[in-house]
């Protein structure tokens, strides 16, 4: 007896007080002293580090989006201002390295299901004038006349006129270049005279021309000159001079830009490839982003797609940008820069297109710590009133900050165009050289919607 | 012009008959149009404008405003998915009219930046039928002795008269969209002195909107003052962001020397109110939310009279 209690007494691991049951679980260890982290308020790194990931906390912690936003841009620091509309030279290079964009030239293949196929048919107006027997649209009266193109599968009314539409812009084009009586144009004011009415006249009737086919138009929101803001960090600097000298900054930039026209919709437009695709290279660029030129300066981070989070049309889908009197053709082409007449258009379409995603993607809540789970597609066209360049542009990811950017295989891509013209001249009360093509992309791009399931 | 709509009219020879005409009213009644449903689209459209629209807190007068009207003709041009003949319009902003016509001796001519004008291909057709516009020469106009009916009006020397529609209205020979159909007056100063009071407003709609008339039928028939047989419509809409004026006037004769024969005849619809109050920030009172943000007192009749007046002529 007492050998089998001294055996009881002396295995290991057994207490021998009576309380303890010997199937129960011990009651959890709760630590003795407090967890030993960081401090938030002393000068080293891991403080810095404990008071950054303090702030995350917050900002993924807060209620609305408007907090969030508001959260995210507090703190004012000197930032790089970039203008879409530019006459840097190569400012499309600085551009994509500033957005981790990818150009693709051209425009991105549509899947058929979602488009009428005007292209198609392939072959001009004058030859499929012949009616086709079977266009009987139920009571559409857009099947006046000879029918062009089908929409495949579910279309009601299906045949869409070019020459209907041609009529459109052929009006729109003479009511402001030629019948309206105006006074001359203000001195470098020329685009506010003829192609900016022009612009506006032709997308609002277009826009509501083609309401009956894209539902998605007829509850779209049409905006003049909205203002669209987004503020990013990108890469790390040592700050240069001031009482702040020596230490590692973000580089912080800021768009704010204004589209001549804007059509927001409530629903998201369809995602053109995976999110995760690699379709092409991000140019790296070793300089400072003030050798392009670009100059810093303080001020509100705004964060704004056109009108504030309670709207319902919360998503983009197509922008239209007019060039100012500045950066127009002939002057390029005096100071032999013709080069650089594409570079225009092309980074006013990836500035302005990233900006307006970027901050539609924050709308939704995603921000640089929080990255997007869909990608958010935009259209935008860019015009000087005569020659027309088109953009699609989708954003797979919103980390661009030093140590996010880290691990981030995603890229942006952005699709874009040569700039084409739209017609010749107009003279006497007649377009000549009108382009058909450049107005059938536009009716593409106005057409856009996600594709019914 | 101080007395306001009694004085344009006198100017005008018109005679006033309060409220819409009935084929106004008749699209309004229409139920085809499936007015409902834009009640809802019409709501985000003010609170668009008024809430929205800008980074700041409260947009201005002079920004909510043309916003409001831009989005309200949006909704509008957006029906055309319904009515195909609607793609027939065209707006012409920033339009210069300049008309003359004898009153009893006085020249008077309209000059001037006629606001947003919206032209179609096709003529409104006349409002009133035949019998009220002969009954109109029974109508006797109000003068306001011992006031002139010129009072308010600046005198200037005349050195060119300026009538026809090729110079003077702003569009040149062939165009298309050749007639009048809608003016728009939007009352957008930040300042309230600097914007018409609503009687004002209506008596400069309806001199714009007479100025248009007369240049149409000049063009049309010639210089001869005569009764039209076919009357000229002309609508007009002014607003200051809040408050809608409607207003269709019918053009009956040229002949606007003699003070009595057949008067030109006007429908006035005024101070209609779109939304009562508009509130940016919520009302706080005493840390109670008393009123949420927001738009109050929403009446769709006024959207209502607003579509019915721009798809007068084409349903």
């Amino acid at each position: 007896m007492a050998a089998l209690g001294a055996r009881r007494l002396l295995r290991p691991g057994w207490r021998w007080f009576s309380e303890a049951a010997p199937g129960a679980p011990s009651p959890p260890v709760s630590p003795l002293y407090p967890p030993v982290v960081a401090s938030i308020t002393a000068k080293s790194k891991a403080a810095k580090w404990r008071r950054l990931e303090r702030f995350k906390q917050r900002v993924h912690a807060a209620a609305t989006v408007e907090e969030k936003l508001r959260l995210y841009g507090k703190l004012q620091r000197p930032k790089y201002m970039v203008y879409p509309q530019t006459f840097a030279l190569n400012a499309d290079r600085w551009y994509r390295s500033f957005t981790k964009t990818v150009f693709v030239p051209g425009m991105p293949p549509r899947a058929a299901a979602a488009k009428p196929p005007v292209a198609a048919a392939g072959a001009t107006p004058e030859a499929s004038r012949a009616p086709e027997p079977g266009a009987e649209a139920p009571g559409a009266a857009e099947a006046q006349g000879p029918a062009k193109s089908t929409e495949p599968a579910a279309g009601v009314a299906p045949y869409l006129d070019v020459g209907d539409l041609r009529s459109l812009a052929f009006d729109a084009l003479l009511q402001e270049s030629f019948y309206q009586n105006k006074k001359r144009p203000f001195l470098y004011r020329d685009q506010d005279h003829t192609p900016g009415p022009f612009l506006t006249q032709l997308v609002s009737t277009l826009a509501a021309f083609l309401s009956g086919r894209n539902p998605l138009l007829a509850a779209s929101s049409l905006d003049l000159k909205p203002e669209v803001n987004y503020y990013w960090h990108h890469g790390e600097e040592v700050v240069v001079h001031g009482h702040r000298k020596g230490r590692v900054d973000p580089v912080r930039f800021q768009i704010d830009d204004n589209p001549h026209l804007q059509i927001r919709v409530p629903e998201q437009l369809p995602e053109v490839v995976p999110l995760e695709s690699d379709l092409g290279d991000v140019p790296v660029i070793d300089h400072k982003p003030s050798k392009l030129p670009l100059f810093k300066k303080q001020y509100e981070n705004k964060v704004f797609i056109g009108s504030k989070v309670a709207d319902p049309c919360c998503y983009g889908h197509t922008q239209f940008h007019l060039l100012p009197d500045k950066l127009k053709r002939e002057r390029f082409i005096r100071e032999r820069l013709e080069d650089q007449i594409e570079v225009v258009y092309r980074s006013n379409g990836i500035a302005s297109l990233f900006a307006w995603t970027a901050a539609q993607a924050m709308y939704q809540g995603f921000w640089s710590e929080a990255d997007v789970t869909r990608p958010f597609v935009s259209q935008a066209v860019v015009t000087d009133g005569k020659y027309f360049a088109f953009f699609c542009y989708q954003l797979n990811t919103l980390a661009l900050t030093a140590e996010t950017i880290k691990n981030n295989p995603r890229k942006n891509i952005c699709w874009g165009t040569d700039s084409k013209p739209l017609y010749d001249v107009v003279e006497d009360g007649k377009v000549k050289g009108f382009n058909d093509e450049v107005l059938l992309q536009l009716v593409r791009f106005l057409l856009n919607r996600p594709r019914v399931v | 012009l101080f007395p306001g709509v009694r004085q344009a009219q006198w100017l005008t020879k018109t005679k006033l008959v309060e409220g819409l005409p009935p084929a106004v009213q008749a699209i309004m009644d229409n139920p085809a149009l499936g007015l409902q449903e834009l009640e809802e689209r019409v709501k985000h459209a003010v609170s668009h404008a008024r809430l929205w629209d800008t980074a700041e807190v409260a947009p201005r007068r002079e920004q909510y405003c043309p916003v409001l009207f831009e989005n309200l003709i949006h909704i509008c041009r957006l029906m055309s998915g319904k009515y195909p003949s609607l793609s027939k319009r065209m707006l012409a902003r920033n339009c210069r009219i300049a008309v003359t016509w004898e009153r009893e001796s006085i020249l008077l001519q309209v000059r001037g930046l006629s606001g947003i004008l919206m032209n179609s291909m096709s003529p409104i057709p006349p409002v009133a039928s035949q019998e009220e516009i002969l009954a109109t020469r029974e109508h006797v106009l109000e003068t306001f002795y011992p006031i002139a009916p010129t009072i308010d009006l600046q005198e200037v020397n005349v050195y060119k008269e300026l009538n026809d529609t090729g110079k003077s209205c702003c569009f040149r020979d062939g165009y298309p969209y050749s007639h009048p159909h809608t003016l728009f007056f939007l009352e957008s100063a930040n300042v309230r002195t600097n914007r018409f009071r609503p009687e004002q407003l209506r008596a400069k709609m309806l001199m714009f909107a007479f100025g248009n008339a007369l240049a149409k039928a000049k063009a049309l028939h010639g210089n001869d003052p005569k009764v039209l047989e076919q009357p000229i419509v002309v609508q007009s809409v002014g607003t200051d962001g809040q408050l809608f004026q409607f207003m269709v006037f019918q053009l009956n004769t040229t002949d606007l020397v003699s003070n009595d024969g057949v008067k030109n005849l006007v429908w006035i619809d005024s101070d209609q109110n779109l939304y009562e109050k508009a509130q940016c920030v919520p009302e706080v009172k005493k840390r109670v939310v008393t009123k949420p943000a927001g738009i109050f007192g929403f009446q769709p009749d006024t959207f209502k009279k607003f579509l019915a007046l721009y798809l007068h002529g084409t349903v």
